[in-house]
């Protein structure tokens, strides 16, 4: 089954994730969660290929969101990759946009309708590689 | 010499037409402009048309005498600088001191020489020139000292600036994210009302009397769980209890569901339940339900999260408007900035407090908070955001002593020195302007207190104290 990867240092955040996920994709995919960057790596070295979307967090404690997703982009380039603000950091947003071919940048909170729209559009896009 | 004088007005003022006569021809010689005046009316008004750089001004002549002459010039703005020299046969001390009294810069004494005359009006015009010049030098250094102060102003409200937009950045993550669990939790509830509700009269009916109970036991089992597992956690207990569910039909789903909903001791006696092929239905339901509780309990906690930042903030820009040094309590202060740092303490710094109670003190609350917020901060950079942070607070006799320690590399001896001097910095370009304990210093100096620091590798202690009035 397809795996979204959520990563964030907050469990409070990841659940309200899984309520979003569970909410608009129901059963399709299967949502797994990691609470550092540390972390999501090993489910990314676990689950490779399964993985179609990762949405992190961008401040957290050791690696930051950006640095993160650049990390994963060098070697996973078809992962969907979506960060999650809960501040503005024009020049990491930029980073990731242009290292880590960014798909979308949400600010938390996030409205329901634009998190689905990333969802929907970046998993689009990975069925048609 | 001719050219170099030939810009030189010099007005030469004598009641004698001899004398008039005789100093215009030595000065037009040497290349000056002369104007002439035979009184001091004439005097007075010649200046107003053509401003001289130097008069020579004769003391004994009728209706108004060279001193008052001199006075009525040194009275006026315009003319005040110009230097004059008082050319004169009284020759006595007296007269020569009242004429310097004046603000003559030499007397020359009848009968002259030409050589002397002229030595001296060349001496005074220098000296008047260089004078200007220093003057103006002055004034600029002066502007160019006031550019500085606004410049440092700038900077050090530049410096506050940074590090309340570097709080700020913090306060808005822990705001945003209470208000991210808020809004997906009204999601669910939100749902929860306008879809699940509506089905739940024909679910309940389609129950078998002993699925009810099995259901209800599920939900009430679920209810009575509070516990918030981390991630690993999680994963861990999902992993049992899909090799417990064998042979249920997507088990890895169920695992998920059933770990979401804290039921994961004891699955045995919900086996039969997850085996119905209604299982998927009932399951669901139970999740929706106890879901409901989630929410509300994340709602709750997020929003006193949130208020508690909230709070913290307007305590911490408690800007005190009268410019009074107010009571205050020093540990709720520091305090308030910890609440406001939580998010960079919460995971690698482990925080110490040795709190020993304080009588309130009369302070600038704004400001001292600004010195723990600078000192929190260099703390755990210098830490790079892991290790462990002491933060003491005691009093000796009248003095209040507030101690932050990290665990981090410590300050070279060399640059010890240094590091509360302004721009000084060890920061890399564009993370600190070197400002934070030059400004952390005065404000310590305004309390009339005193900050020293040890520092030795693992070990950098900054002391504060302040006086208790």
């Amino acid at each position: 089954m397809p795996i979204i990867l959520c990563v964030d240092d907050e469990k409070i955040i990841l659940e309200s994730l899984k309520q979003h996920l569970r909410q608009a994709f129901g059963k399709t995919y299967r949502y797994e969660f990691a609470e550092s960057a540390e972390e999501a790596m090993e489910l990314i070295e676990e689950f490779n290929e399964a993985i179609r979307v990762i949405i992190s967090d961008w401040l957290m404690p050791g690696k930051k969101g950006d640095e993160f997703l650049i990390e994963v982009h060098k070697h996973y380039p078809q992962i969907v990759k979506i960060m999650l603000t809960g501040q503005a950091d024009d020049a990491a947003v930029e980073r990731a946009k242009k290292q880590a071919n960014l798909h979308r940048c949400l600010a938390k909170p996030w409205h329901e309708t634009e998190f689905v729209e990333a969802l929907t559009s970046g998993l689009e896009s990975t069925s048609r590689l | 010499m001719e050219i170099q004088n030939s810009k030189n007005i010099i007005l030469v003022v004598d009641d004698s037409r001899t004398y008039l006569v005789v100093l215009s021809q030595i000065l037009k010689k040497q290349g000056y402009k002369v104007e002439t005046a035979s009184n001091g009316k004439q005097a007075l008004k010649s200046v107003q048309s053509t401003l001289p750089d130097l008069i020579l001004l004769d003391i004994q002549m009728p209706e108004m005498n060279g001193y008052e002459v001199c006075q009525k010039l040194k009275a006026d703005d315009k003319t005040r600088e110009i230097p004059i020299i008082f050319i004169s046969g009284l020759n006595k001390i007296i007269d020569k001191l009242k004429a310097f009294s004046l603000g003559g810069v030499d007397y020359i004494s009848k009968p002259f020489k030409k050589e002397d005359v002229l030595a001296r009006v060349e001496t005074h015009l220098k000296l008047h020139r260089l004078q200007q010049q220093l003057a103006a030098q002055n004034q600029e250094l002066q502007k160019a000292l006031e550019e500085l102060r606004n410049t440092q102003e700038e900077l050090i409200q530049a410096e506050k600036m940074a590090a309340l937009g570097q709080l700020i950045a913090g306060v808005a993550h822990e705001i945003n994210n209470p208000l991210s669990a808020i809004n997906s939790s009204v999601m669910t509830i939100n749902n929860f009302l306008t879809q699940t509700i509506t089905q739940l009269p024909e679910f309940f009916r389609s129950l078998s009397e002993e699925k009810q109970q099995a259901f209800f036991a599920l939900l009430q089992t679920s209810l009575a769980k509070e516990t918030l597992l981390s991630t690993k956690e999680e994963r861990e207990l999902k992993r049992k209890l899909i090799s417990q569910l064998k042979n249920i039909e997507d088990a890895d789903i169920v695992a998920d569901t059933l770990v979401d909903m804290g039921i994961y001791d004891n699955v045995e006696e919900f086996l039969s339940l997850l085996q119905a092929p209604d299982s998927e239905i009932i399951l669901d339901f139970a999740y929706k339900l106890s879901n409901l509780q989630r929410s509300s309990k994340t709602i709750e906690t997020a929003s006193q999260r949130a208020s508690k930042v909230v709070f913290a903030l307007k305590k911490f820009a408690r800007f005190d408007q009268s410019g009074q040094k107010v009571e205050a309590n020093i540990t709720d202060g520091i305090e308030t900035v910890l609440t406001l740092f939580h998010n960079k303490l919460k995971h690698d710094i482990e925080v110490i407090k040795h709190y020993a109670p304080l009588p309130p003190i009369l302070c600038y609350p704004d400001e001292l908070n600004q010195v723990w917020t600078n000192l929190i901060q260099n703390a755990l950079q210098a830490m790079d955001y892991k290790g462990t942070l002491t933060i003491k607070v005691s009093q000796q006799d009248k003095q209040a002593f507030i101690s932050m320690t990290d665990s981090g590399k410590g300050i070279a001896e060399e640059i010890k020195e240094k590091i509360f001097e302004p721009f000084f910095t060890t920061k890399g370009a564009g993370e600190g302007s070197g400002l934070g304990l030059d400004i952390v210093r005065k404000i310590i100096e305004k309390h009339e207190g005193n900050i020293a620091v040890e520092s030795q590798p693992g070990k950098t202690t900054f002391t504060v104290s302040i006086p208790i009035h």
